[in-house]
C-alpha cells in the first residue's frame, strides 16, 4: 500500500510545472524514505533529478520499494484542477499498480475531487551521479537568476559563466552583439533576496545553452533561492532547495568548443 | 540488397532494438555514411517535377551533387558530423548478386525501349528508375564535391557497409549509417536508417541496437550472421522454402547452418549446390576494411569559393542557393558543440533496486498484446 498526503499541494503543482517540459514520461521511484525521479531529456543533455522525502508528507506510508511510471504532461494536467490551497494525497497499491489515484481536498474539506491516471511501463536509463565537489558554487535569487537567462537570451542561445574570487559573470555574444551581467559577492543576510554567495576553489569558466537554463528557471516558484555548482568540464549543477521538503537538481552538460 | 526481410525479424523478435529518433538528438554525434547507398538514391530521387533527372545545360546529370549537396546541409545544421564512405572493388562472392542486378538493369532497359516506342509516361519512368547505376564518374564528382565543403570520406578497399560497421565498432564514429541492413551483420552496433533522407518526407531515423537485437533472440553473433545467410543476403543462395519465421527456428534449435544441414530433410527443402555459406560466413567476420586506427577524420572549413565554382559555373546549380548552403556550412563549423550527459554520468543498469516482478509483467503484457511498433512508453493496461 502507497499513500502520501501533502498538505501543501501546491509544491506539487510547481514541481510538475518545472520539469514537464524537459522530460515527457518518467518513472517516481517510491520508497520508505520519500518519491525519487530521474530522467534525462531525449537527447541526453540535461537530466532532472527530485526528491521528495517521506518527512514532506502527513502521513506517508510505503510498503515496498515500487515505481510509478507516468506521462508528465497527463499528471500535470490533473494536477491544473487541484486548488492552490487543497491537501494532495496519492494513492496506489504497490504490488499491482496500473493507475494512481489523486485526491484533492479544499481547506475547508468542503469539496473533495478524486481522479484516476493510467500508469506506464517505462524503460529507462538510470546515471549513477557522483557527489562532486564543485569548483564553485554559487548561491543566488532564484528570480535574479531567471531574469538573467532571459536576459541574456535576446543575445544568443548560449551563455559563457566565468567565476572568479569575488564575482560571477554571464555573457552572452550574439550576431546583433554582445551582453553581459556581473553580479558581486554580497552575503547581506537581513535581504536574502539580493544575497550572493561565492564559494571558490578554483576559478572556472563555461558555457552552456540558454534555452535549458530557462528550462530549469522554471524551478524559480519552487525556492527564493537557487544554488549553482560549476567545475571544469563538468556538467552544470543547479538546485532548488525545497526547505525540508526535499530538492530538484538539474543538470546540464556544457558546450564544448572545437577538439 | 542487404539481407531480405531482416527489419521484420528484428521487428517481431525485438522491437526494443529499434529506436525511433529525430535528427535534431544526433547532434555531435561523428556518423560513417555508406556513399554509394546515399549515392544511388539520390540519383531515384532527386528529380524534377516532370520524373527526369536533375542535368546541366549539357545534359550531365547532377541529381546526386544536388543530393550530397543539401542532404549533408541539413545534417551538418543539426549538428551532425557525416562522413562519407565509398565502396572499393567488390567482394568476389558478390559476383552473382551483381550479375543479376546487371540482367535486371538490361531488361529495365529492353522495357523502357519498349515503353518509350508507346510513350506510355508512367512506365518509362518507372523502368527508368530501374535503369539507375551509379557510376565512377558519379563517385568522383561527389567525393571532388565533399572536398570542397569540407567533409571528410573514406575510401573502403571492399565493401563501403563493412567499412562502416568497423568504424562504429571501433569508437570512430557512433554509428555506421545505410539502408542495408547487412551493416548489422557486419557487426555494427549501431545502425541508422532514412538519415539521408529528404525532410519533406518526414520519416524519423530509426536507430538500431545490434546487442539488443541478439540479446532478445538470444543469439550469438555468429548465429545472428548464420540467421542473416538463411534470410537471403548478398554474397550466397539460401536455402529454398525457409522464411525468416523458419530460419528463427531452425537456428535457434540447430545453432547453426552445418547443424540445420544435418537435421533438415534434404528432399523437401534443397540445400543450393555448391553453396558458399563459409564464405560468406567469412567475410561477415572479416571483411577486407582498412583499420579505423589508422582513418583520420578531420572536418575542415569549406572552401566558399571553390564550391560556387564547381557548382554554379561548371555545373549550372543556382549561385544564390549554393552561397545560402555552403554560408550554413560555415556558421556551424564554428558553434561549440553541445556535450551530453552520457560521456560524464555512467549508466547504471536499469532498474537497479526496484524489484523485477512489474517487468515481468511488463513483459506478459508485451507478449499478450501483439502492437504492431514499439512505443518506449507503454500503457500497462
Amino acid at each position: 500500500m502507497f499513500e502520501a498526503r501533502l498538505s501543501q499541494g501546491s509544491l506539487l503543482k510547481k514541481l510538475l510545472e518545472a520539469i514537464k517540459e524537459l522530460v515527457t514520461d518518467a518513472n517516481f521511484d517510491c520508497n520508505e524514505t520519500g518519491i525519487a525521479l530521474q530522467a534525462m531529456d531525449n537527447s541526453h543533455v540535461a537530466l532532472v533529478s527530485l526528491l521528495l522525502r517521506s518527512e514532506g508528507f502527513h502521513p506517508y506510508r510505503c510498503d515496498r520499494g515500487f515505481s510509478l511510471g507516468v506521462n508528465l504532461n497527463s499528471l500535470s494536467k490533473i494536477l491544473k484542477c487541484a486548488g492552490n490551497d487543497d491537501i494532495i494525497t496519492l494513492k496506489a497499491d504497490d504490488n499491482s499498480a496500473d493507475s494512481l489515484s489523486l485526491c484533492f481536498e479544499s481547506p475547508s474539506n468542503e469539496r473533495v475531487s478524486e481522479y484516476e491516471l493510467k500508469l506506464m511501463d517505462i524503460d529507462q536509463e538510470h546515471l549513477s551521479i557522483p557527489e562532486t565537489d564543485y569548483d564553485a558554487t554559487i548561491i543566488m535569487s532564484s528570480a535574479e537568476f531567471q531574469r538573467i537567462c532571459r536576459d541574456l537570451m535576446v543575445i544568443s542561445e548560449s551563455v559563457s559563466v566565468d567565476v572568479a574570487k569575488d564575482a560571477v559573470v554571464f555573457s552572452a555574444e550574439g550576431e546583433m552583439g554582445s551582453g553581459s551581467v556581473k553580479l558581486k559577492q554580497n552575503p547581506s543576510v537581513d535581504k536574502p533576496e539580493e544575497q550572493v554567495v561565492i564559494e571558490l576553489n578554483t576559478s572556472v569558466s563555461l558555457q552552456f545553452s540558454l534555452k535549458y537554463l530557462m528550462n530549469f528557471t522554471k524551478g524559480t516558484p519552487l525556492s527564493d533561492q537557487v544554488m549553482l555548482g560549476l567545475s571544469e568540464n563538468m556538467p552544470l549543477l543547479v538546485e532548488y532547495k525545497m526547505d525540508d521538503a526535499g530538492y530538484i537538481r538539474f543538470y546540464l552538460a556544457p558546450k564544448i568548443g572545437e577538439e | 540488397m542487404g539481407i531480405h526481410g531482416l527489419i521484420k525479424v528484428i521487428g517481431d523478435h525485438s522491437p526494443n532494438a529499434i529506436r525511433h529518433n529525430e535528427i535534431k538528438n544526433y547532434f555531435g554525434r561523428k556518423v560513417a555514411i555508406d556513399a554509394s547507398m546515399s549515392i544511388y538514391q539520390f540519383l531515384i530521387a532527386v528529380r524534377q517535377q516532370d520524373g527526369q533527372q536533375l542535368t546541366t545545360e549539357s545534359g550531365e546529370t547532377t541529381s546526386h551533387l544536388m543530393g550530397i549537396f543539401y542532404r549533408t546541409i541539413r545534417m551538418v545544421e543539426h549538428g551532425l558530423k557525416p562522413c562519407y564512405v565509398f565502396d572499393g572493388k567488390p567482394p568476389t562472392l558478390k559476383s552473382g548478386e551483381l550479375a543479376k542486378r546487371l540482367s535486371r538493369r538490361k531488361e529495365a532497359n529492353v522495357n523502357l525501349e519498349e515503353a518509350q516506342e508507346l510513350g506510355d509516361a508512367a512506365d518509362i519512368d518507372k523502368f527508368l528508375r530501374r535503369t539507375v547505376k551509379v557510376t565512377p564518374e558519379h563517385n568522383s564528382e561527389c567525393k571532388k564535391l565533399l572536398s570542397l565543403m569540407g567533409i571528410p570520406y573514406v575510401e573502403a578497399p571492399c565493401e563501403a557497409e563493412a567499412q562502416c560497421a568497423v568504424m562504429a565498432r571501433d569508437g570512430k564514429v557512433y554509428a555506421a549509417a545505410s539502408e542495408d541492413m547487412d551493416t548489422l551483420t557486419f557487426s555494427s552496433p549501431i545502425l541508422l536508417r532514412h538519415l539521408t533522407f529528404s525532410e519533406a518526407r518526414k520519416l524519423p531515423i530509426d536507430e538500431i541496437h545490434l546487442s539488443k537485437v541478439l540479446g532478445s533472440l538470444d543469439f550469438t553473433m555468429n548465429q545472428f550472421i548464420d540467421l542473416c545467410i538463411l534470410l537471403g543476403c548478398d554474397y550466397c543462395d539460401s536455402i529454398k522454402g525457409i522464411g525468416p519465421h523458419r530460419a528463427v527456428e531452425l537456428i535457434k534449435k540447430h545453432k547453426s547452418i552445418e547443424g540445420i544441414i544435418k537435421n533438415l530433410d534434404a528432399k523437401k527443402y534443397p540445400i543450393p549446390e555448391d553453396w558458399k555459406f563459409e564464405e560468406a560466413r567469412e567475410l561477415f567476420l572479416n571483411p577486407e576494411v582498412l583499420d579505423p586506427k589508422e582513418i583520420e577524420l578531420k572536418w575542415k572549413e569549406p572552401d566558399i569559393e571553390g564550391t560556387v565554382e564547381y557548382l554554379v559555373r561548371e555545373k549550372g546549380f543556382s549561385e544564390d542557393r549554393v552561397r545560402k548552403g555552403i554560408d550554413k556550412l560555415e556558421k556551424n563549423f564554428k558553434i561549440a558543440t553541445q556535450g551530453r550527459l552520457d560521456s560524464f554520468f555512467t549508466t547504471l543498469p536499469s532498474d537497479p533496486k526496484v524489484p523485477s516482478k512489474r517487468k515481468n509483467e511488463g513483459e506478459k503484457a508485451k507478449s499478450t498484446v501483439s502492437r504492431p511498433k514499439a512505443k518506449r512508453g507503454r500503457p500497462r493496461k
